[in-house]
Parts: C-alpha cells; structure tokens; sequence
C-alpha cells in the first residue's frame, strides 16, 4: 500500500494506493490518526484502492470515531464498483459521508 | 427486480397513449427495415410482385404475433419483456440455398423443421450451457452481425448484380445511412428516437425523386386494394434432406441470439441484475421457436428477437410491455394493408442496404459486448478467433470452399455456419487439460496476496467465469485466508481449492484449526473497534452476506469452509 498525501486550503487528502488488509491497516491507521489531531476536514480518496478487508473497515470506522470525538469531516471519494459493493455488504455506507470523484469530495468538505 | 432510475417508462409501468403509440411506429419501421432478408430471399427464387407483397403482408402478421407471445408473462411460452421479432440472419444463408436448390417451397418447409429444432433447444438451454458458454453465443451474434452488415454493403454497392450501383442509386444510400446514423448520435428527443423510421422515409423520398423507384411502381403499390386477407401456404412446403444441417445450425443460431438479446434486455430491465434467468429465456426462446415454426406454416422465414429494438428501447429509456402489445397490434393490422405491404416490397436494394448496414453496427457491438463479459484465456482467445478467420475464409475465397467435397459444403455454404461450427467444436477440444478444480498450498506464514489474486484470476480465465462473480470469489478467498492466518486460527499450512461447473464457481479453503466463526448478525461498530475479535466477526459476516451460499464443517482437527457462488 502507499499513500499520497496533498493539502487542498482547510482540508488534507489522502489517497490509499492499493490493498488495505491486516498487514497494511495499521500504517493508515496511525497516519490517519496523526491527521485527525490537527486538521478539521479529511479527505479520504479511495480511486486506486485495490482490495480493501475487515481490517481496513476497523480502520476507517476508527478515524471516523476520532474525527466525530474532535469535531472534524471525514468523507471518502472515489469507490470503485467492487470496493462500493464491499461498503454495501459489511454496511459501511450509511456510516461515512461517500462523493463520486475527489473534487466533489473537496467541495463537500469546504 | 429493481426499477434502473435511467428508464423512462419500465416494464410494468403505462406510458401516455402518444408515447406508446409513437415507440410502437418506431419499433415497426426497425423491424420492417429487416423484412429485407425475406425480400433477398425471394429476389433468388425470383417471384412474381404480387407473390412478393403476400411474403410482406405475411411477414409482418408473424412479426406482430411472436412480439405479443413474447411479451406474455404466464404459462410456459414467454420472456414477459419488451423484446420485438425480427427476421434473422441466422436464417439467411440457409433459406437462400433452399431457395437456389428448390424455390419458396423448399425454404418455408425447412423453415418448419428449423422453427421445431429451436423448440427442443428451447428445452435443453440448461445441459447445452457447458457447450455453448457465452462467448461463443456472443461470437455468433457477432457473425449475425457480419453477414447482415455484408449482405447490405452488397445492396449498396450493387455486387454481384450485372450493372454496379449507380451514382443515383449510392445518393440514396448514403443519404438514408447519414440520416439514421446523425438522428442516432445528434438527435434529440423524436429526432433521435425515430431514426430509423425517419431514415427509411428519406431513403423513399430520395429514391422517389432520383428515379431509383419507378414511377409504375410506386402507382401499382398506391392501386393496391385498401383491404386484403393475406393468403396463407398459398406456394405450398417440401423437405430436402441435405438442408438439415444448414437450418439446424440457422435454428441454432437463431436461438442463440434470441438468448442473447433477452440477457441484454433482462440486464437492461433490473438494476440488480448479477445473472441471466435461464427460466424467462427459455420461455422466450420457445416464442420465437413457435415463431419460426409459424412463419413456415404461413410462408415466409424464420425469426430471432431484434437486437436493433432492444438497443432502440434501451437508448429512448422505455421497456413497457405496453409498447409491446401495440407494436403487434400495429404489424398484424398493417399485414391487412395490402398498400403497406407493396410500399415495403419495393424498397430499393440502395435503401434495404443502408437500413442493413445500420442495424448491423447494434448487432455486432452487441455479439462484442456478450464476448467481453467473460474473462478470455488463451484456449478460449484461440476459439473465437481461429472460428472467426475461418468465417471470413469461407467469405474472402468462396471458390476454394466450393471446390471441396460435396459432403462438406453444408458446413461451408456460409461463413456464420462455418464460423460457429469451427467455435462450437474448438470450444469442446480446448475443454481438453482444462481443469475444473485448480488447488493452490498456502503456509500461514508466506501470504502473498497478489498470488492468490493471480491464482483465481487465473482459474476464471480458463473457466471463462463471468468477471463480477470471479471478483466475488477472489474477496473471499482472500479475506477468508488473511482472517485464518492473521488470527492464529489456521496452524500451518492451508489448501484452496477453486472448481467450476458453468453453473457455479465453489472456492473451499481447509486448513487445522478451530472452523472459522460466520455470523449472521453483523458485530456492532463499538464491537469492530474495541477488539480483534469483532473485527473477525466482520470478515466472518461479510464472507456469508458476499456468498451465495456458505458451509463451515470441522471434522478430526480439520476444518473446512466452502463459497459457492451462482454463476
């Protein structure tokens, strides 16, 4: 997995490139974790996500407990077909704020 | 079945009469453009103008009956969906030698027997699966495609007739293709959802204009009595032996692309749609079987679903069963209309060309796209495009075909039936070394993700699985091993297997250790978050809910969990 990692005025962009499994979770977690603590708005662009597993919803579902504990945005962009249907199924789309693409993800952070 | 929010007017719903009335006129003139085929028919056997209106009036009265049987939602005859006739190419290349060997007769009784063979396919469609998967259905349309697309560059550009097309004649032509293909791309609104009709009637003004329809003939057909009963089996029917393999694979053919068009039209109807319901297209084989078997009894030739109207119902957003009914209500009345009738049989071969040619492009893109749902290894690449370098032979050298031995020339009389016997045999000698259950040894240790991803990426290929139930699989192979190994479930090493049988794709993971825990209630977000467990209890709910059907056993120390997904 790799992270890219970019500031857009208010608000920071993460995009995860690649596959979210157990071996790779906690590195997201702990960047996502340091980001929660000084920024309000977080955007989280999934467009190059390969493979996503439970562990990587405990880790998403983590940095949206600690944005919602400081006030902060979380809203993810850019789901692919096979990654939304794993949203869908473990019942994670009602949970985050989704957007199609990162501007609108942008635009619905500012 | 979910309604897709793209639809103007679905299925169940009733359009306003003026929207059925004018999709049902459009469906009619794109379905009339085919009448064509019947016309190339009988140009071979050469019958007399008024023998020639009765094939249209008679054509158009089947037309309109197998539209309305198809749209029929109980008993065992009918899709229920929107899915109009069309006279088929499947059917052309052997009503034209039936034609050559022994006249109308010849073609509309092997039409019969042709209409029965597709019944009894009708039937078996579930035991012939493994033998016709869907990239070889998809391949046949595709020829269908072809040909129709051939036959009508032929018209326009006047091949094999003793004078070329003229200069007036190509002004027709092209002039008719532009009108349909710009309304078709630019158009908006009626423009666009009448293209066809309003290309055909250009064609007709122009012909008119030009001199390439004869004033004589244009005043014989306005004579025409205003009412007229078409006369049915009036050339009567005869059988000849060495047709049966032609029309079996015409029959076939048909059937395929009938099955084809009512997976598209099923897909185009449900935004939930995951795979074909092999229940409705066997109903709506069976209509257009009783179909062709009818347009044999009364005189003309055999029929398929129009992939033309069906693309047309998915580009204008309405799929009502309504428009359904009223285009067959609208073709039986016409047949009634002698004036109609003789209009259509004097189409210039400039116009039925051009309406040709358009109706192709659908056809063919079509048969492509039912070719690219399924993952292509080498044997299958091999299949459709060995099969489709020998159709094209049998077009590009037909005199070094026609010099074989006579026995042979059933199978090379036309490059469709040559190119999908050559597909339907490939298909069975590549099925040679392919195995059906693939196994892959994993130490719990050694995880290599993007392996397991190759591994049944790989099994899909070569299985030729349909590509959303493969990416199915491989999540939950791969959840499935990363839970085991992560958690210190799974002590040394586990064995997947992944096995296919054209109606299911099963991917069973065995391994020492306690069986792997798959709930059906989905752990609470606090329960996910607080500890490690509630995060198995995640991948064990997601791996029953992405499944269609889960089965964990322990037996000895060993324990084993199956995926079975319907294909």
């Amino acid at each position: 997995m790799q992270l890219e990692e970019h500031s857009h005025g208010p608000a920071t962009v993460i995009a995860v490139i690649g596959r979210l499994d157990n071996a790779t979770a906690p590195a997201l977690g702990d960047r996502l974790s340091q980001v929660l603590q000084t920024r309000r708005a977080l955007l989280i662009d999934l467009s190059r996500l390969d493979y996503i597993s439970s562990a990587g919803f405990r880790t998403l579902l983590v940095a949206g407990k600690q944005a919602r504990q400081s006030d902060a945005q979380v809203v993810l962009s850019g789901l692919s077909v096979q990654v939304r249907q794993l949203f869908e199924v473990g019942g994670f789309l009602k949970l985050f704020r989704v957007c199609g693409t990162r501007e609108e993800g942008l635009s619905a952070l500012h | 079945m979910k309604r897709p929010a793209d639809l103007a007017y679905w299925i169940d719903e009733v359009p306003p009469p003026g929207v059925v009335i004018l999709s049902a006129l459009q469906h009619v003139g794109l379905m009339c453009s085919l009448i064509a085929i019947p016309l190339a028919i009988v140009a071979q056997a050469g019958l007399a103008p008024v023998q020639t209106s009765n094939l249209v009036a008679l054509s158009m009265l089947v037309l309109g009956v197998t539209t309305i049987m198809q749209t029929l939602q109980r008993g065992p005859v009918g899709s229920g969906l929107l899915a109009p006739s069309s006279f088929t190419g499947g059917y052309l290349m052997p009503s034209l030698m039936a034609a050559k060997l022994g006249g109308m007769p010849l073609v509309f009784g092997m039409t019969i027997l042709g209409g029965l063979f597709e019944a009894v396919l009708s039937r078996g469609l579930r035991y012939l699966r493994p033998f016709l998967p869907p990239e070889v259905a998809g391949f046949v349309v595709m020829l269908v495609g072809v040909g129709l697309g051939s036959l009508g560059v032929r018209y326009v550009l006047g091949v094999d007739l003793p004078q070329p097309a003229n200069h007036r004649e190509l002004a027709v032509s092209m002039l008719a293709l532009s009108v349909m293909v710009g309304l078709n791309v630019w158009g908006r609104g009626n423009g666009r959802l009448f293209c066809a009709l309003i290309g055909m009637l250009s064609g007709y003004v122009a012909a008119l204009v030009l001199g390439v329809i004869g004033q004589d003939d244009f005043v014989r057909a306005m004579d025409a009595p205003a009412f007229r009963m078409p006369r049915i089996g009036a050339m009567g029917w005869s059988f000849d032996a060495t047709l049966i393999v032609p029309f079996a694979i015409g029959a076939l053919a048909a059937c395929l692309k009938t099955v084809g068009d009512l997976t598209i039209c099923q897909r185009l109807n449900d935004a939930d749609w995951s795979r074909p319901d092999l229940g409705g297209i066997s109903r709506g084989t069976l209509a257009n079987s009783i179909g062709s078997t009818l347009a044999g009894i009364i005189g003309t030739t055999g029929l398929a679903t129009s992939t033309a109207s069906i693309g047309l119902a998915g580009a204008t957003g309405v799929t009502s069963r309504r428009v359904g009914h009223a285009t067959g209500a609208v073709l039986i009345v016409l047949s009634f209309l002698p004036q109609f009738a003789e209009l259509l049989s004097i189409m210039p071969r400039a116009l039925t060309g051009a309406t040709l040619m358009f109706v192709a492009a659908f056809v063919f893109v079509s048969g492509l796209q039912i070719i690219a749902s399924r993952l292509l290894d080498v044997r299958r690449t091999f299949v459709i495009g060995l099969s489709f370098i020998g159709a094209m032979a049998v077009d590009l050298s037909p005199g070094y075909f026609r010099g074989l031995p006579a026995a042979l020339q059933p199978l090379l009389g036309s490059s469709m039936v040559t190119g999908m016997v050559m597909a339907i045999v490939l298909n069975l000698v590549f099925r040679i070394g392919t195995r059906q259950t693939q196994r892959l040894e994993i130490l719990a240790g050694q995880i290599d993700p993007r392996a397991l991803g190759e591994f049944i990426d790989g099994c899909g290929a070569s299985w030729g699985a349909r590509r959303d139930v493969i990416e199915r699989a491989k999540f939950n192979l791969q959840q499935s091993i990363e839970t085991l190994a992560f958690s210190g479930v799974a002590n040394g090493a586990m064995l997947a297997e992944a096995s296919f049988d054209e109606f299911n794709v099963a991917i069973r993971v065995s391994y020492d250790g306690a069986p792997l825990e798959l709930p059906e209630q989905r752990p609470t977000d606090d329960e996910i978050m607080e500890s490690e467990t509630g995060e198995r209890r995640l991948a064990g709910f997601m791996l029953r809910r992405f499944a269609d059907r889960v089965v964990a056993t322990h037996r000895n120390g060993r324990s084993t969990v199956a995926f079975q997904f319907i294909h």
